[in-house]
């Protein structure tokens, strides 16, 4: 059975790489550039110096936050296509907590990170709440809230949010006791990626060993069997999709923390999307889906590289994670659904 | 009292201009999952529509070249969603939101790649006055057709069957896949024509992100409606009121992001209030597999 | 003696590592009523499928020169088109390019009318009652003038008046020239209606017969492959009130140590019993167990608390995660409690040593604990489903189709459980479609028709006559 699992993993692995160099080296072919000076570009980038891999960890910490909240509310039978929007929000509130808070570092960081992580929480659990009291379809709802989430960070953050010490659309640096510890000086690299492998381990706990893990996957994989076994599918919905926000929301948390120092309206390049296809590379399994951070961080880090040695417009990448999401919409992992 | 006819009398054309691309776009939602094909990548293909007529369009000088390639575009990323949700039986949802990535980074490389500038295109030649009109008369028109298609023809029939139970369909002669497939491609065919109205008729060039989650909207706007044309058509003149009138209101010095934010939140009251009361066709969403052993 | 109208040579068929078809000859000839009958699990229905042509054979060869039509176990109908339009979805008779809903309706009438068979073109097929729908079902096929028509399971849904008239119309067809194959179980009626039989086991053709050469013991003989396993002895039990029913359907008692069976037509409201039961759908009245009042608001959790189990209609949907394995499974409707619920973990060893009881007990082959759900055949889901109910030992027992769809040792082996569990004092209340198995089992019958209790006998004074006059709506 273990023999079998890895067996599909790998064939799928296989597809992904199959489906990056291949469509990779066709869009590098119509840029005009040679696809092993596109490829080249893109692993000099990722992994070139010290500060580059660094650089390509800080990307994949930034994708795991979401694509592991994503794999939790998948295996609950939610798609939360919300990620960027309860991403943004918990950047944005740290952002704006981590101005103020006082006292020792380890104060400041939980408690911006905390407000992160509530941000997103709420943020998710709207949407897990329009689910369980009203059986709305999650994915318009989630889809929804990103768009309504990014309007209110632009407003919020120009406007009632607005601090005389911050540019336009920012805001104001944080407290230098919130900033979280580097773990390779001169780079990016905080303890976010700590603490983001924690929650990942944490995670798999979670599914493995408890009963809320226990009961989140039945109501995943057999909803009705679930229901009639004593599993409250509502409370579970709720949860469920507040605990993906609330991830998603500590990852955003850790980009204004420990990256920007700031809320930036330009905060997540789409991670949030990004994280789909992590998730779903990763099976939704919590230490797989680390791996395929990984990966993709190559990609997303080693993209700008491209760009700029190769000349090969860093979208392309895009257009690469969006092919892997669709070769691996097989495994099916959401039980056959209605449109609400 | 006239100035107020003439605010009305705007507010309502601007309804139009606002309600078009997301009644082409809903049509297309309406097709597909009628045949029992849940289509969320109606964003991409309307991002597919959008730029590939503004590249043919710049290329040809003709904006109506400009949108049959739009809606050549729309087929091609539909008959993706399509073949991957019909003869590979994938999930449908997961397929579809990747095919919005693929679309969204792909117009974005093809805008560096044509145009040689990221972020937008230079304005290329598009449709006039009466070209707009055409386009939102030709929407109401296609609602009633596909409305008549459904209801009164044949095929119509059948799209219907293999939507609430493909099994029978195939009980009855009926080739489900082949039927979903081509549903999901017109419907691709019809939705990218809102793209094609959005980047040559409303404006006259393409920009990142131009779309902004109508193709999300237009598919709240086929549960809105019941999975019924006329329905979806009443339900997207309804959200694009609200973007209509965040034009207006925004004049009054209301913050324009809260403005822009109303049709998103109206949809997600819709969602709230009407989930549960409607019924979707009973096969949406659901892959059909033949030869499936129980 | 003319060429047969369909001929099936050599067919074999596996579903991944299933063999539902294994080497199967069949001719099948104009002018007869031919039933294949055999236990769940033997292969009949893939065969009609095959033979049908909705199902290709991995070998062997299908040969006919006729129209093929099947009737489903399950129908194959649009629940929410009409009648014509499901009775002529694909053939639809047109006027230019729209659909002529006139002539369509005709053509339905006229097709009813020949057959002897009643039903109106424009109502919505999910309106109407099971045995209306068969005939939608059966009149789709006899449009198409079938020369070969095949009807698979065709009386389970059909009350025993009801019964007659449907063979009244096959033997017609028959009569007619059509080369009519039945898969059925009901051998009773195998010998009333049947020109000849084929007994299929384990997807081999094991007999066949001329139907007036042989018995209904006979073919049981050969559908088995032996004897019949004996059901377990039944206890005498002083029986001690324990649940209480008032629904809109009816008021009736189950005691603890005894076995109430609900005999009825499917489709007469035991879905409905058997969800309010469970909890799962709202209902008006009370259900009291042990002088607690249970209302609709109370949730599944909480009933299972209070000892209340429920085997579902379909273990596949309803009771089973078929991704996860015996074990997992087991656990599912107690992990809410101690043994296997520590705190906010659950115990493995606990959830093993379960599996493991419930696999000894219920003789789950291969007795593997993690051995995946899925990949067990239907008798070895069933038993597990059973097996972790009665594991739990709840004090009422709802068990709505314990046996369906498996073959006749599970069900004997789940039977026997089931008298064992009524033994020592739990509640059973049956729900089934069979009536041999309300007979086997039953303490006191009762009889659904219509969503209403019609009758209550004691197993002493029963009579199949009028059970079988109440579940079709006589008196």
């Amino acid at each position: 059975m273990a023999a079998f699992f890895r067996l599909r993993i790998v064939r799928d692995l296989l597809i992904a790489l199959v489906v990056v160099f291949g469509v990779g080296s066709i869009a590098m072919l119509l840029a005009h550039v040679s696809p092993i000076d596109g490829f080249a570009a893109l692993f000099d980038g990722a992994f070139g110096t010290t500060s580059e891999f660094a650089e390509t960890l800080v990307s994949a910490t930034a994708l795991l936050f979401p694509a592991l909240g994503i794999a939790l509310a998948f295996r609950a039978g939610l798609f939360n296509i919300g990620a960027e929007g309860q991403l943004v929000l918990g950047g944005l509130a740290a952002g704006v907590a981590g101005v103020f808070v006082p006292g020792p570092p380890v104060v400041s960081i939980v408690v911006t990170l905390v407000a992160g992580a509530a941000a997103g929480g709420v943020w998710g659990g709207i949407a897990g709440w329009l689910k369980a009291r009203f059986g709305a379809n999650e994915v318009i709802a989630t889809l929804m809230l990103n768009v309504v989430a990014a309007l209110f960070a632009t407003y919020a953050v120009d406007g009632p949010l607005h601090f005389a010490t911050a540019n336009e659309g920012e805001t104001p640096l944080l407290a230098p006791t919130a900033w979280l510890p580097t773990i390779v000086p001169d780079t990016r690299l905080t303890i976010a990626i700590l603490i983001a492998l924690a929650v990942a381990v944490a995670l798999r706990f979670v599914f493995n060993r408890t009963v809320f893990g226990f009961e989140l996957r039945a109501a995943g994989e057999a909803p009705e069997a679930a229901r009639r076994a004593g599993i409250d599918l509502r409370r579970i919905a709720l949860l469920a999709m507040t605990y993906s926000g609330a991830i998603a929301g500590l990852g955003g948390a850790t980009l204004v923390t420990g990256v920007l120092h700031r809320f930036n309206t330009g905060l997540s390049p789409g991670y949030g999307f990004v994280a789909i296809a992590v998730a779903l590379v990763g099976n939704l399994e919590p230490l797989w889906i680390c791996v395929a951070a990984f990966a993709f961080g190559i990609l997303q880090n080693g993209a700008l590289s491209m760009q700029a040695e190769a000349n090969v417009p860093r979208d392309v990448i895009n257009v690469v994670e969006g092919l892997v999401i669709i070769a691996l919409a097989g495994r099916r992992y959401v039980a056959s659904r209605r449109s609400t | 009292m006239n100035a107020l006819a003439a605010a009305l009398v705007a507010l309502a054309a601007l309804t139009l201009v606002k309600a078009t691309p997301l009644i082409f776009a809903a049509l297309g939602g309406v097709l597909s999952e009628r045949s029992g094909v849940v289509n969320i990548g109606l964003e991409g293909i309307m991002i597919g529509g959008a730029f590939t007529a503004v590249c043919v369009s710049g290329a040809t000088g003709s904006p109506l070249l400009g949108a049959l390639a739009g809606v050549v575009a729309g087929a091609l990323l539909a008959a993706l969603l399509a073949f991957v949700a019909t003869r590979l039986a994938f999930d449908q949802i997961v397929a579809g939101t990747g095919l919005n990535i693929v679309a969204l980074g792909g117009a974005a490389f093809g805008l560096v790649l044509v145009f040689g500038q990221p972020g937008a295109s230079r304005e290329v030649p598009a449709f006039g006055q009466t070209g707009e009109g055409v386009l939102t008369v030709l929407a109401f028109v296609l609602a009633g057709a596909l409305a008549l298609f459904l209801n009164g023809t044949p095929w119509g029939l059948r799209v219907r069957a293999c939507g609430e139970n493909p099994r029978a369909a195939a009980a009855a002669g009926i080739d489900p896949l082949r039927t979903r497939f081509w549903s999901v491609v017109a419907g691709g065919a019809i939705a990218s024509l809102g793209g094609v109205y959005l980047s040559l008729a409303e404006l006259d060039l393409y920009s990142d992100g131009m779309t902004a989650g109508r193709g999300f909207i237009a598919l709240a706007a086929v549960i809105f409606g019941r999975w019924t044309p006329f329905g979806a058509t009443g339900a997207a003149l309804f959200f694009g009121f609200f973007s209509a009138l965040q034009y207006t209101l925004q004049r009054a010095g209301i913050p324009s992001e809260l403005m822009q934010a109303l049709p998103y939140l109206a949809a997600l009251v819709a969602l709230a209030g009407l989930a549960g009361r409607v019924r979707a066709p009973a096969s949406d969403g659901i892959p059909y597999i033949a030869d499936a052993s129980r | 003696m003319s060429e047969p109208a369909l001929t099936l040579r050599g067919i074999r068929k596996r579903f991944g590592p299933v063999v539902a078809v294994d080497g199967v000859d069949l001719d099948l000839n104009a002018g007869e009523i031919h039933a294949l009958v055999g236990e769940n699990g033997a292969g009949k229905s893939t065969l009609a499928a095959i033979a049908f042509g909705a199902v290709i054979p991995d070998e062997g060869t299908v040969e006919t020169k006729a129209v093929v039509g099947l009737v489903h176990q399950h129908f194959q109908l649009v629940d929410r088109l009409n009648v014509w339009e499901n009775v002529l979805l694909g053939r639809e008779p047109k006027r230019g390019w729209r659909i002529d809903a006139a002539a369509a309706r005709e053509r339905v009438r006229a097709l009813a009318a020949q057959h002897g068979l009643e039903v109106d073109p424009d109502a919505v097929v999910e309106n109407l009652p099971i045995g209306v729908q068969q005939r939608v079902e059966l009149l789709r096929e006899l449009e198409r003038a079938p020369g070969v028509l095949l009807l698979d399971e065709p009386t389970a849904s059909l009350a025993p008046t009801e019964i007659a008239s449907f063979f009244r119309t096959i033997t017609a067809l028959a009569q007619a020239g059509a080369a009519v194959l039945i898969v059925t179980h009901k051998l009773q009626e195998v010998i009333d209606y049947s020109t000849r039989v084929t007994v299929m086991r384990t997807g081999r053709v094991v007999a066949r017969y001329d139907t007036n050469a042989t018995s209904t013991d006979e073919i049981a003989r050969a559908m088995v492959g032996g004897e019949v396993p004996p059901l377990a002895e039944r206890a005498p039990v002083t029986p001690r009130p324990r649940l209480v029913v008032r629904l809109a359907a009816g008021s009736f008692e189950v005691a603890a140590g005894e076995i109430v069976g609900v005999a009825g037509v499917e489709g007469n409201g035991q879905s409905a019993l058997a969800d309010a039961l469970a909890g799962v759908a709202p209902y008006t009245g009370t259900i009291e167990l042990d002088g607690v009042p249970l209302d609709d608001a109370v949730t599944p959790a909480a009933r299972i608390a209070a000892g209340v189990r429920v085997i579902p209609q379909d273990r596949r949907d309803e009771a089973l995660v078929l991704s996860w394995s015996v074990a997992q499974n087991v656990a599912l409707g107690r992990h809410l409690t101690a043994p296997l619920r520590r705190g906010s973990l659950l115990d493995r060893t606990a959830e093993l040593a379960a599996a493991q009881e419930v696999i000894e007990r219920f003789d789950v082959r291969p007795p593997d604990p993690q051995a995946i759900v899925d990949a067990l055949s239907g008798g070895n889901q069933q038993k597990v489903v059973v097996g972790r109910a009665l594991g739990a030992h709840p004090k009422v027992l709802v068990a709505y189709q314990p046996t369906r769809g498996i073959d006749v040792g599970a069900a004997t082996l789940v039977q026997s459980r089931l008298i064992e569990a009524r033994n020592a004092g739990v509640a059973v209340l049956l729900i089934s479609f069979e009536l041999d198995e309300i007979f086997a089992l039953a303490d006191r019958v009762l009889v659904m028709c219509g969503g209403r209790f019609v009758g209550a006998f004691d197993r002493a004074t029963v009579d199949r006559g009028r059970v079988g006059a109440l579940m079709a709506g006589g008196h």
